[in-house]
């Protein structure tokens, strides 16, 4: 297997509405900015991944076969992937494949959401309830955060996590996101601010969800030889593992202590291929999928940065933080900085190889060596791709 | 709201400098239900909780299976106790179409007797507060004239 190297990264800034830009229009901006800081240009690009979830947002059932030829690449192959929250994850691996096995020397991967073309948000959420199970629990019409809250509650029940451990997530994402230009929404919070903030399912208010945003952002992936072509120092990937699991969240077989066997597996095996046997002192940073504050306390558990039952501990002790063993979502994370969701897996990459390039600003977490960047996707985290990256 | 105004048939609306394009995507559908249609026909019919079981390895599948995955045989159907116990649970405050008319409403895990895996149902406690995982519950079903045969034909209720 080929050696795999991040030679480029760039992305929009993230907002709630990209009113003056188009979906293919968002997706060039990354490319441009991707391609520039390579120091490459479309005819290096042999192959394109494109990160797009939902039909629905683009209002568009193929939305790639519509960017791919804007974007200069006519005549090369190009694929979609969609895996809901995970799909900018699932389009890196993909991406991935296609070095490492040698098919192509130069990859391109786009990631780009257009969420709020949709008429409204309940509207928008609707959309999402389209990925139910469609011959028996799509009749509930549930929402996207029914599916996290049971995990977040057995939490709570069983270790002693409290809804004030998940506004300090929140008051964290969103505190870090002031580090971060390409943010949506930098807040200086309190826990007291987060915990009044109206609840939509217990126990998830509304600040303890994720964003939804529109932008892009695009990497470009090189095998060992063709990298000494670019511009930039590569960063390579050193361990990538993926899962997923039932899409039905309750039929799942018993996965131990893991509340996401999927993000489980999908670390397992991406420190297994990395070689990394303590997460907890070789992970120096880390972006996350933090689709709802405690989900981010029961990851910490999930990628071994701290015991089962340990996360919210592991927090108010300031590990997360800035400045802590093992920061997590400084850029602010899909509280914070946000929820693009074909981007999101595209851009944590891009976010953790910035990291262990040592350019990542204001956000920057000192001598980052070694990062991780994870996505998930479906109900309660059905699909999960985790990626290793090492200066 | 006029429904009736099909926004594909309205003009550009223009905010910020952009033109705001009304459409709709609307597609019906008669899917059918194939294999499973037992369940639904049980369900509506007759108010009886269908499941499968493999006749290699015994496990019972609620939702029914129509194929064990494990040992990839065909399935039997079996009729399901209309007993279980929650696993998991929540209280759903904001919701969508259908449901927005009834929040909050409680969600759950059910485990029927004797299935391999739980699924997710609709939860009516008279007191909310009895509510935890592992309290035993009984499923109830609306009266026939209501049964659609979906899956909110039924939900359950602390058993007596």
């Amino acid at each position: 297997m080929n050696r795999v190297a991040v030679v480029g990264a760039g992305n929009t800034a993230f907002k709630a509405r990209h009113m003056d830009k188009t979906f293919p229009r968002l997706a060039y901006e990354a490319v441009r900015d991707c391609l520039e800081d390579a120091g490459a240009s479309p005819g290096d690009v042999e192959s394109a991944v494109y990160g797009i979830y939902n039909d629905f947002f683009e209002h568009c059932a193929m939305p790639d076969h519509h960017v791919h030829y804007l974007l200069g690449l006519a005549r090369r192959p190009a694929v979609r992937v969609t895996t809901g929250g995970a799909t900018g994850g699932y389009a890196v691996r993909a991406a991935f494949a296609e070095v490492a096995s040698g098919l192509h020397d130069v990859v391109l991967v786009v990631g780009v959401e257009k969420v709020a073309d949709v008429s409204n948000v309940f509207e928008m959420v609707k959309s999402i309830t389209f990925a139910a199970d469609p011959f028996f629990e799509a009749h509930y019409h549930g929402s996207p955060a029914g599916s996290y809250g049971g995990a977040i509650l057995w939490h709570m029940e069983n270790y002693g996590t409290t809804e004030e451990d998940m506004a300090r997530v929140v008051v964290k994402n969103k505190g870090n996101a002031r580090n971060n230009p390409d943010a949506q929404s930098p807040m200086e919070l309190t826990v007291e601010d987060v915990l009044a903030s109206p609840t939509v399912i217990y126990p998830l208010k509304i600040l303890d969800h994720c964003l939804n945003s529109e932008g892009a952002a695009a990497i470009l992936l090189a095998g060992e030889e063709a990298a000494g072509r670019f511009a930039r120092d590569p960063v390579w990937i050193t361990g990538i593992g993926a899962s997923t699991e039932s899409g039905r969240q309750a039929e799942r077989d018993d996965p131990g202590s893991s509340l996401f066997p999927a993000v489980r597996r999908s670390a397992v095996a991406a420190y297994a291929m990395a070689g990394i046997e303590d997460p907890r002192s070789a992970v120096k940073v880390a972006e996350v999928y933090d689709a709802f504050s405690g989900v981010e306390i029961c990851l910490y558990e999930e990628f071994g940065l701290c015991g089962w039952g340990e996360g919210a501990r592991f927090l108010r002790e300031g590990s997360a933080s800035m400045g802590g063993s093992n920061p997590v979502n400084p850029s602010g994370g899909l509280i914070g900085g946000e929820h693009a969701i074909g981007a999101t897996g595209v851009y944590q990459v891009a976010e953790v190889a910035r990291q262990v390039r040592g350019v990542a600003g204001a956000r920057q977490v000192p001598g980052a060596d070694i990062g991780i960047a994870q996505s998930m996707g479906g109900a309660r985290g059905a699909y999960s791709v985790t990626v290793v990256l090492e200066g | 709201m006029p429904d009736e105004i099909d926004p594909r048939l309205e003009p550009i609306r223009e905010k910020e400098g952009a033109a705001l394009m009304p459409d709709r995507w609307k597609v019906d559908y008669l899917a059918s239900m194939g294999e499973l249609s037992r369940f639904y026909i049980e369900l509506k019919e007759n108010a009886r909780l269908m499941g499968t079981r493999c006749p290699a390895c015994g496990s019972v599948y609620f939702w029914p299976r129509s194929w064990c995955h494990d040992c990839y045989v065909d399935c039997e159907w079996v009729e399901m106790p209309p007993r279980g116990t929650i696993t998991i649970f929540g209280r759903v405050d904001i919701s969508l179409s259908e449901m927005r008319t009834e929040v909050p409403f409680y969600q759950g895990g059910v485990l029927l007797e004797g299935a391999r895996y739980p699924v997710i149902a609709i939860l009516k406690p008279a007191d909310p507060a009895v509510l935890r995982a592992g309290l035993p519950v009984q499923a109830e079903f609306l009266p026939p004239e209501e049964r659609t045969g979906r899956t909110r034909d039924f939900y359950f209720v602390p058993e007596e």
